[in-house]
């Protein structure tokens, strides 16, 4: 029983992480290119919002020097990770046609989520 | 200043946008940093790019509007860069902190916009337009607007703000009220450069009106020189080969930098003009300087010219660009994560969270309940029988008037399908609500 037990919790410290980074996930998805936000300043390249556009990319959209995709798992999830913690590690975020590049920190990123994602639950964004 | 002065770095700025080509002959915006070893250059598409130390390494870019950026001014908390139609300021590290666009009341889209640099909480912003205002550092906002006679080309902040106007006049303006205190005519036609520190004004500019084909190429050979303390003009200084740019040295008071158009780099003791220290940039044929900035050190001179190329100069040993330099803060060094096979085994705990202290971004509100299971949206009929089916599934063309992913309240419509029912008495009615509300709140809850 005692074995049970400790398989139980073998099992759970598993998928105990699942939740947390699926929700994180949903965050980053609801907020991220919608049509609505088309024309609207604050998502133009003069905004902070753009910096979550940009981490977009950085976080899936790696690729290597040949220009081909890489698909790193322990990328995105240590990435993940300290944008969910919002830790202090600066990072270099480029835009897709080099003409911008921000050294900017988890923590600046994980705000602006926030503050997309307060502004997604306001009843006038909901109509 | 010393003998060893030499070009000790060129770099060829990035093409204004992503598939512009270098357009010539546009002066590119330029600023050393007064607190890190960064040079900022702003182009006539609105970016802003600054350049890390005397090597000019890339360090970090952005937007600041849609025009060209006139002027860049460095603030302790970023950098404030004027656009045609804009200002806007950002982090040293890139991202923004505000932005103002220019409805009508503050300015029109084609004026050129200079800047009186507080340095502190306040900047003044005025142009070729009837409007100056104020800007509040801290919060992003225009905080006053004023109508001005004078249309202003450069702008310059000592113990009085000394603003060039169009005409070849220096206003100067006191600089908590912004009035007018007096103006002193340096040149008939207009000032072309402008500097002003500790008790002097220096211009250089432009006199003749008649020679309009000329008026870039043939600055006056001399220049003007104001004495703030006793608030009279000076003896102006000879210079020439046509003085086109002109800066007070930051730390030597007396001291001024005096450029012409093809090159020739003087430096000037205002109290003694016969020590001369001559220097010239070597520049392509057909080329002429656009920019001059010094450093706020002192010891780094750049240059820039019409064909997109800017000169470092300075002393090899001890070019260095801010006073007092900060480290400037770069990315940090990614550490390296156990490699993941994409296995379904593969536990997303694999790698495990930093150290953290605050709410989670991930966290998630918990108003926010949702009702699953409601049955998937019909199709509607019109749409099923225009369906076309091919391999990978089938199409219809939109036929009902809803929004993209429009939510509908699918329930409702299973319940109105079967609402055939026989009439409720009042009473009955009224248990019914009052069932449907406790379940909602249950839910709620």
């Amino acid at each position: 029983s005692l074995h049970a037990n400790d398989t139980l919790y073998s099992e759970l410290n598993r998928e105990v992480e699942n939740g947390r980074i699926a929700r994180l996930l949903m965050k980053l998805g609801t907020i991220n290119e919608r049509p609505e936000y088309e024309g609207n300043p604050q998502w133009s390249e003069q905004d902070g919002r753009y910096v979550i556009k940009m981490f977009r990319d950085f976080l899936f959209h790696q690729v290597d020097a040949e220009g081909k995709p890489v698909i790193d798992m322990g990328h995105i999830i240590s990435c993940l990770n300290k944008v969910d913690a919002g830790s202090q590690e600066k990072i270099t975020l480029t835009a897709r046609d080099d003409q911008n590049i921000f050294v900017v920190s988890y923590n600046e990123i994980k705000k602006q989520v926030n503050a997309a994602w307060a502004e997604l639950q306001k009843p006038s964004m909901r109509r | 200043m010393d003998g060893d002065w030499e070009e000790v770095g060129r770099l060829l700025l990035p093409p204004p946008g992503a598939n512009a080509i270098a357009t010539p002959g546009i002066p590119p915006a330029v600023a050393f940093d007064t607190s890190q070893e960064l040079l900022w250059t702003g182009n006539e598409q609105g970016r802003v790019s600054s350049f890390y130390s005397t090597e000019l390494t890339r360090y970090t870019a952005f937007k600041a509007g849609d025009g060209e950026i006139q002027q860049l001014l460095l603030h302790d908390r970023g950098v404030i860069a004027l656009c045609a139609g804009s200002v806007h300021m950002a982090l040293r590290r890139g991202p923004p902190i505000w932005h103002i666009q220019y409805g009508r009341p503050y300015m029109t889209e084609q004026a050129r916009d200079v800047i009186a640099d507080g340095g502190t909480s306040e900047i003044l912003v005025a142009g070729e337009q009837d409007q100056m205002f104020v800007i509040d550092v801290e919060k992003g906002i225009v905080i006053k607007q004023m109508p001005t006679n004078d249309y202003y080309t450069k702008m310059k902040r000592c113990r009085y703000i000394c603003a060039a106007t169009t005409t070849g006049s220096v206003n100067i303006l006191d600089s908590v009220s912004f009035k007018k205190i007096k103006t002193w005519n340096a040149y008939t036609s207009r000032v072309i450069d402008m500097d002003a520190q500790h008790d002097f004004i220096v211009t250089c500019g432009i006199s003749a009106r008649m020679q309009q084909a000329y008026m870039s190429l043939q600055p006056e050979a001399f220049v003007n020189v104001f004495d703030l303390k006793n608030m009279i003009s000076m003896a102006p200084i000879p210079f020439p080969a046509g003085g086109a740019f002109v800066r007070m040295h930051p730390r030597m008071s007396t001291t001024s930098v005096v450029a012409s158009q093809h090159g020739q780099i003087q430096v000037v003791d205002l109290m003694n003009v016969n020590t001369n220290n001559i220097r010239q940039a070597n520049l392509a044929p057909n080329e002429y300087l656009s920019t001059m900035e010094i450093a706020p050190s002192g010891e780094a001179i750049l240059l820039g010219d019409t064909s997109g190329q800017v000169h470092l100069w300075g002393s090899p040993s001890r070019i260095r660009f801010a006073e007092l330099s900060n480290p400037v803060e770069f990315a940090d060094p990614e550490e390296t994560h156990p490699a993941l096979n994409w296995s379904v085994d593969t536990p997303l705990s694999s790698i495990g969270m930093p150290y953290y202290r605050e709410q989670l971004l991930s966290a998630w509100p918990s108003h926010m309940i949702f009702e699953i299971g409601a049955p998937p949206q019909k199709i509607d009929a019109q749409t099923t029988s225009q369906l076309k089916v091919t391999e990978w599934g089938a199409w219809a063309r939109k036929t009902r008037n809803v929004k993209r992913n429009q939510v509908e309240n699918t329930r409702a419509a299973e319940k109105t399908s079967t609402s055939l029912q026989a009439p409720k008495f009042l009473s009955e009615k009224a248990r019914e609500s009052a069932n449907d509300a406790s379940a909602d709140r249950r839910i709620s809850d």
